[in-house]
């Protein structure tokens, strides 16, 4: 009894455990996947400088699903811990698949391509935005807009 | 039901699996109704579940590396009960304590800021631990590195092996506190000298390989790497000459069968078992794993080959490979430049240990006494290894860094 058993069983158990094996390739897969999938739809703020060469905690890539508020205080959207930049400090809109930046009466101010803003400016693929110590490319994905 | 069960995208249900049969399979071994092996079987898959479960709520990291190591541990168990059954319901008690182990170091690690500012205290304290080991400690098979206290016994190795990995991290976080490099070798250095008096060459291997990984990823002075590698050529070759030791591992590992009767035992009955195996193993009780000395401990890879086959041990080999890529890509993914040097050196030091064993017990380098991670018998290396992978499970979190609340 034992020995039939064991013969069937031996099958069984390299069977379940390469079984484990894909299951736990496919979580990671799709771990990976969804990260990419959610770049693709929406417009994004990619960072410029070195991730590294940041003092503070900052991620390479912000998906812009909903209007958004960056600042250093924690109750923004984005919080970003650089000194040179205020509670609230800009504001990203999307409005009916367009994306304005407006400043938010920041201390250091909002760069555009190397100019402050002042008022509400609408975001083209390629701008440059710069605020505090950090400067990000906007990307905006035009076939989903 | 079945399907569901059965499908691979619930790896939990799929470690359930294994541990039901095995526990069928074990109840018909040796035609005994066995009380303990329900009971312990029982036992066994209610910790893995509760476990896994607790994780998923209180952990926001990485859950993978906990499942693969459950796989790993049931594995483990099976093959040590079906060796000894007394030895593998001891292995449960023991992966009991190293789940309570895991959680501790996982609290405890999270809890504490400013690790990286230890670096004497975890000098002092392995220093402590190395010299107690050569006053207090016992001779087993060829090594002194066990402290027994009452009825316990313990390899201090196996606690230092993490406070030498954090004094590695807190080191490269800040290298000012070192006054110089050439002192922080020595140190390094001074670690794998006493290891090497207590003849632990296994775990002295393991040492100086996670300490050469970190110097690779985060020396800034390659010089030095060079050196380094250069050095351990070097002392590699004189051991061979000078230390008895050393020279019969290498001659056993050039050609076994010439010493088939006494040095060359071990690892000549481990390449029958393996061979003896095939494709799909001869079936688990059916084999003959019992003839390899110590097979419950650094040969149960052997014993894997045997009764599950080289499919069975291509399958936890490949686990291990898993785990190391999860244990790198956190090491990625972390910021806080001490908890990311501390997720290589466990990936490291973890991995290493594993390849150093599997290649030691399949003739590929020459073979060193060390347990494979979470699938040999052994309290204290089993314990260890969770402490590892708790603190692997904090490094897998964000970390806010302590910069960021000085400036907020």
């Amino acid at each position: 009894m034992f020995n039939l058993l064991s013969l069937i069983f031996r099958y069984l158990f390299i069977l379940i455990i390469y079984l484990f094996i894909l299951g736990i390739i496919r979580l990671i897969y799709l771990d990976i996947k969804s990260m990419s999938n959610v770049m693709n739809h929406y417009p994004y703020l990619k960072l410029i400088n070195r991730k590294d060469s940041l003092p503070f905690k900052i991620k390479e890539v912000y998906t812009l699903e909903d209007t958004i508020t960056i600042g250093r205080k924690k109750e923004n959207n984005v919080a970003i811990n650089d000194p040179y930049i205020s509670n609230q400090h800009v504001q990203i809109t999307l409005d009916e698949g367009e994306v304005f930046i407006e400043d938010l009466d920041s201390a250091n101010g909002t760069y555009l391509n190397g100019d402050r803003i002042v008022d509400v400016f609408k975001l083209k693929n390629g701008d440059r935005i710069k605020f505090g110590q950090v400067e990000f490319l906007y990307v905006s994905n035009e076939v989903c807009l | 039901m079945i399907k569901k069960v059965l499908s691979y995208k619930m790896p939990q249900n799929l470690i359930f699996l294994v541990n039901v049969m095995a526990l069928l399979l074990l109840y018909f071994y040796k035609d005994g109704f066995d009380k303990f092996i329900l009971t312990s079987g029982i036992l066994l898959t209610f910790i893995i579940y509760i476990s896994n479960f607790m994780l998923l709520k209180t952990s926001s990291g990485d859950h993978y590396i906990f499942l693969i190591m459950t796989m790993l541990v049931s594995i483990g168990i099976i093959m040590i009960y079906r060796i000894n059954p007394s030895y593998g319901f001891r292995q449960i008690t023991w992966f009991g304590i190293g789940i309570i182990t895991f959680f501790l170091f996982y609290t405890v690690t999270k809890n504490i800021r400013g690790l990286e500012k230890w670096t004497k205290v975890y000098v002092v304290l392995s220093m402590a631990l190395f010299l107690s080991t050569l006053i207090f400690g016992v001779r087993i098979k060829g090594a002194i590195n066990w402290i027994k206290i009452g009825g316990l016994s313990f390899q201090p190795a196996e606690i230092i092996k993490i406070l030498f990995v954090f004094f590695l991290a807190s080191y490269y976080v800040d290298r000012e506190k070192m006054n110089h490099p050439y002192i922080f070798l020595g140190v390094v250095y001074g670690y794998i000298g006493f290891l090497f008096i207590q003849r632990d060459l296994g775990t002295a291997m393991i040492f100086y390989f996670v300490f050469i990984t970190i110097l690779y990823v985060f020396e800034e002075e390659r010089k030095l790497i060079y050196y380094n590698l250069g050095g351990a050529v070097i002392i590699g070759v004189l051991s061979y000459f000078l230390v008895n030791h050393v020279r019969v591992r290498v001659i056993t590992w050039i050609d076994p069968w010439r010493y088939i009767d006494n040095k060359g035992y071990q690892i000549t009955q481990s390449l029958f078992a393996i061979g003896s195996g095939g494709f799909f193993g001869t079936g688990i009780g059916l084999g003959h794993p019992e003839f390899i000395p110590e097979v419950h401990t650094d040969f149960i890879f052997s014993a894997i080959c045997e009764e599950m086959g080289i499919f069975g041990g291509i399958g936890v080999i490949l686990l291990f490979l898993i785990f190391l890529y999860r244990g790198f890509k956190i090491a990625l993914n972390q910021q806080h430049q001490f908890f990311k040097i501390v997720a290589i050196g466990m990936t490291a030091m973890l991995g290493f240990q594993a390849f150093i064993i599997i290649a030691g017990v399949i003739k590929m380098i020459p073979l060193t006494g060390v347990t494979l991670p979470f699938v040999s018998y052994g309290g204290s290396s089993l314990v260890s290894s969770f402490a590892a992978l708790g603190i692997l499970q904090v490094a897998s979190e964000d970390i806010y860094l302590e910069q960021e609340e000085e400036n907020g």
